[in-house]
């Protein structure tokens, strides 16, 4: 499942056509490299702990129910 | 309950949690704010959480959750209406919060640029360009034409050569916005 999320994830930007004049850098790499570095280094900053104990706490809630149902 | 199912729900869990950092990435992207993006995740696991039953085991996790967050996003917005309609004082406003959090100068300045643009050409480009989506997934979390979000991620592009390669008022740091009003002011 996730592996075929990222299929493109190297091609999307890089597949279009870009306008290349002469004596410049390429705008669009630069556009999509940077956007990349953005949102990786928001990724980077992991799963705040606020989300870890709202989860278990999720958990913990559904398994109680699950016990209650069973009796 | 079933050892199917048990298994079924370990790996909704798992797959839950290993998407978060992407979407919660998305959500800073949607929202230009970490604290309103943490609520926006927040609320969106929520949702998940109370709608598992409706999420088909072994299709894509990760585009149904953020179809869940950016639906989220959109109705909060709705609700509380734009918050602010001048672009320029929500612009300044934002990013005088945490500044720092974006570390590297380039990429306050990328950041800045990414907020001006409409939702909808941020969202395509974050989605195609930085989340991994395939242009028809993209097309299928947004609700509407692969074309469409085709096109707008290369409007998205372009606007973001303009407002990045012209070194303009981004350049001068806290006091972006009020640039931005003087270079309109006495622009054409």
């Amino acid at each position: 499942m996730s592996e075929d999320l990222g299929k493109n994830n190297d091609m999307n930007l890089a597949a279009q056509p870009q306008e290349v004049r002469p004596g410049t850098a390429s705008p669009n790499a630069s556009i999509s490299r940077k956007l990349r570095e953005f949102y990786d280094a928001v990724q980077e900053e992991g799963i705040p702990d606020r989300f870890l104990d709202l989860l278990e706490r999720l958990d913990q809630a559904e398994k109680n129910a699950k016990s209650v149902d069973m009796k | 309950m079933s050892n199917e199912a048990d298994t079924d729900d370990r790996i909704f869990k798992r797959d839950l949690l290993s998407s978060l950092p992407n979407l919660r990435a998305f959500a800073v992207s949607l929202t230009g704010r970490h604290d309103k993006a943490d609520d926006l995740v927040q609320d969106t696991i929520m949702k998940a959480w109370a709608n598992q039953k409706s999420f088909t085991a072994g299709t894509n996790m990760r585009a149904w959750l953020f179809t869940i967050l950016r639906n989220e996003f959109y109705s909060q917005m709705r609700k509380r209406g734009r918050e602010v309609q001048d672009t320029d004082g929500l612009f300044s406003e934002r990013f005088s919060v945490h500044p720092e959090q974006y570390g590297r100068l380039d990429l306050q300045d990328f950041r800045k640029a990414l907020d001006k643009l409409p939702d909808d050409q941020r969202e395509a480009i974050v989605l195609v360009g930085a989340a991994g989506f395939a242009y028809e997934e993209a097309a299928e979390i947004c609700g509407c034409a692969v074309g469409t979000i085709k096109s707008r991620v290369s409007r998205a592009r372009t606007r973001l050569q303009e407002l990045l390669g012209v070194s303009g008022e981004s350049d001068y740091g806290p006091d972006a916005g009020d640039a931005a009003i003087t270079a309109r002011a006495f622009g054409s």
